[in-house]
C-alpha cells in the first residue's frame, strides 16, 4: 500500500439488530451494492454515509448492510 | 501487507515519520490465531496493544451481576485491540475472540512501547492523541449499533 493512498475507516452497522457490526479500514470506499465479509458472515451494502470529517487521507464513513443468508 | 505498510494504513500512527514507525515495527511481534482463540478476557490484568492484520475479532462484554454477555463489535483489518488498558491503566474491559480462520494479529508490549513514547516524546503524543480519535469513533459505531 503506497502510503499516500486514501484509507476509509468503516462502521458496518446491520439492519435487524442480530449482528454487532464491524469496524474495518479499508483502501476502497464501499459502494451500495457491495457484499462485504465481516468475519462471520456476508452482507449487502445498502447506505453509506460520512461518519465524521475526513482527517488527512482518513475518511470516516457508517455503511448499511443486510443479511445475505 | 508488511508491518510497515500496515502501520502506515493505522490511524494511530498518522503523522509519524518512516524511522519513527521503523522504531514502532522493531517492538511489534505476529501472532498467527485460529477461529476460536481468546485474545483477552474481561478483568484480566493485561495492557499490550493488538493490531488486526487479516481476519477478525469479535468483542464481547459480560454483566457480572447477571451474568449476561452482548457481542458488541466486530474488529476487522487495521483495528486496535486493547487500548483502553494502554490509556487508563485498568483491568481489560472486554473479551475477545478470533472468529476468522488464520487471523493475523501484530502485538505490541506495552512497557517497551511506553519506554519507546518516553525516549520519543513526539511519538507518545501522536499516538495518543490519534488513540483518541480511535476512541471517538468506536464511540460513534456504538452509537448508531444501539439505534
Amino acid at each position: 500500500m503506497d502510503e499516500r493512498d486514501d484509507i476509509y475507516k468503516i462502521s458496518y452497522v446491520i439492519l435487524g439488530g442480530q449482528h454487532p457490526g464491524a469496524i474495518v479500514n479499508s483502501s476502497q470506499k464501499p459502494v451500495i451494492g457491495n457484499v462485504v465479509d465481516l468475519g462471520d458472515k456476508k452482507f449487502e451494502v445498502i447506505e453509506v454515509v460520512d461518519l465524521m470529517p475526513s482527517r488527512g487521507r482518513f475518511h470516516y464513513l457508517h455503511v448499511t448492510c443486510r443479511s445475505l443468508e | 501487507m508488511d508491518i510497515m505498510n500496515l502501520l502506515q494504513s493505522l490511524e494511530i500512527f498518522e503523522g509519524l515519520s518512516d524511522g519513527e514507525l521503523q522504531q514502532v515495527a522493531e517492538i511489534c511481534d505476529q501472532l498467527v490465531a485460529s477461529k476460536g482463540t481468546t485474545l483477552l478476557e474481561q478483568d484480566d490484568i493485561g495492557k499490550d496493544l493488538f493490531i488486526v492484520a487479516e481476519g477478525f475479532a469479535e468483542v464481547v462484554v459480560s454483566n457480572p451481576s447477571n451474568e449476561k454477555t452482548k457481542s458488541i463489535v466486530n474488529l476487522g483489518p487495521g483495528q486496535i485491540i486493547g487500548e483502553m488498558a494502554l490509556i487508563d491503566k485498568g483491568p481489560r474491559s472486554a473479551t475477545v475472540r478470533i472468529i476468522s480462520d488464520q487471523s493475523v494479529l501484530y502485538q505490541i508490549n506495552h512497557t517497551q512501547f511506553e519506554n519507546l513514547c518516553e525516549k520519543n516524546t513526539r511519538i507518545g503524543y501522536i499516538v495518543m492523541r490519534n488513540l483518541a480519535s480511535d476512541l471517538s469513533f468506536k464511540l460513534r459505531h456504538q452509537h448508531l449499533q444501539d439505534i
